[in-house]
């Protein structure tokens, strides 16, 4: 299995805030000043953040939640992940 | 103003409609299992006015689940996770082994995590706290059907990390296993199902003295301080299977 993200563990940057109010999960860098809606999904690999998990161990949890063919559950981690990182939410640990 | 943008994990990952499962004429054949005959009717009536559901049977508690399970053969069954007389995860473990066409739905009266993790490890396909509108039900009935896999959103990060968590602890205990001689796995094998040092002994056609030294060796390496820690090892990380494997 190889992902098509950095190597390493994600990590969520310390300044980023979350706020959760009913459905909505808001993320919020004040650096940028952009706020990031998150679905519940989304918000699931986001709390995985944590610098210890590796994007291998996202997907094999994800995979087994589904029963989703590993190639599609790695490719929408993978794609969760660099929208994170594109928007400077995280950071990542060797 | 700030800009917001959307980052979502739903491209596919939580598309309607994914694996979809032609449904007949005869629409969804559902089997309502739950203690409260008030709830069972309630349901019953709701799914009754859609057209491509249908109540087949009715259980108030987990044997008569099973049983009509066995006899109806219903495409999805919606299992309450507080049944009497056998328990709902229960049920559906039974059910999945005996009807394994048969979708589960399991209700519970909330949000519970270990209940949760029971139910997707007894086959259940999805899990709905009976707070959920009913429209939500009669969509899941649906989903289940079609092959999907329903988890209520604030469960799945928690859920995750369990997994996650398990497989270190799994992994871990992998790693020490390793460490073990053939003659070592044999006996902790034997330790976790109970076995003292006679037996061990004798199963093994070995001394006491030496089945004793086994034991030991096989505590430090595991880093547990009793026989009782050991057998608990493998049984926490379910790895009896993996010993008796590799032992033979």
């Amino acid at each position: 299995m190889t992902l098509s993200v950095r190597q390493g563990r994600p990590a969520r940057r310390p300044e980023v805030w979350l706020r959760q109010a009913g459905d909505e999960n808001a993320v919020y860098t004040p650096s940028s000043g952009e706020v990031f809606l998150m679905n519940e999904t989304a918000l699931a690999i986001w709390h995985l953040c944590d610098g210890a998990t590796s994007p291998k161990e996202m997907v094999e949890a994800v995979c087994e939640v589904s029963n989703m063919h590993p190639d599609i559950v790695e490719e929408d981690v993978a794609r969760i992940l660099s929208d994170f990182d594109r928007a400077g939410l995280i950071e990542w640990k060797e | 103003m700030p800009e917001v943008r959307r980052l979502t994990l739903d491209s596919r990952c939580s598309a309607p409609g994914r694996g979809i499962v032609a449904i007949g004429d005869a629409g969804v054949r559902i089997l309502l299992a739950d203690e409260q005959s008030l709830f069972r009717e309630a349901v019953k009536v709701v799914l009754g006015n859609e057209d491509d559901l249908e109540v087949v049977a009715e259980a108030r508690d987990g044997v008569q689940a099973v049983s009509e399970a066995e006899r109806v053969r219903p495409d999805v069954a919606l299992i309450d996770a507080g049944l009497p007389n056998c328990d709902g995860v229960s049920a559906t473990a039974l059910i999945r082994e005996r009807v394994p066409e048969c979708r589960i739905l399991v209700l519970a009266g909330e949000e519970d995590h270990r209940t949760l993790i029971d139910a997707l490890e007894a086959g259940a396909s999805g899990y709905l706290t009976k707070e959920c509108p009913l429209g939500e039900l009669i969509e899941a009935a649906r989903a289940v059907h079609r092959g999907e896999i329903l988890i209520p959103p604030r469960m799945l990060g928690p859920l995750l990390r369990g997994l996650i968590s398990r497989r270190r602890d799994q992994d871990e205990a992998l790693r020490k296993m390793s460490r073990l001689t053939r003659r070592e796995r044999e006996v902790l094998a034997l330790l976790a199902e109970g076995a003292d040092n006679d037996g061990i002994a004798q199963t093994l056609v070995i001394s006491p003295q030496t089945a004793r030294t086994h034991i030991q060796n096989v505590l430090g390496k595991l880093g547990v301080h009793s026989r009782l820690e050991a057998a608990a090892f493998v049984r926490q990380n379910d790895i009896l299977e993996d010993l008796v494997g590799s032992a033979t």
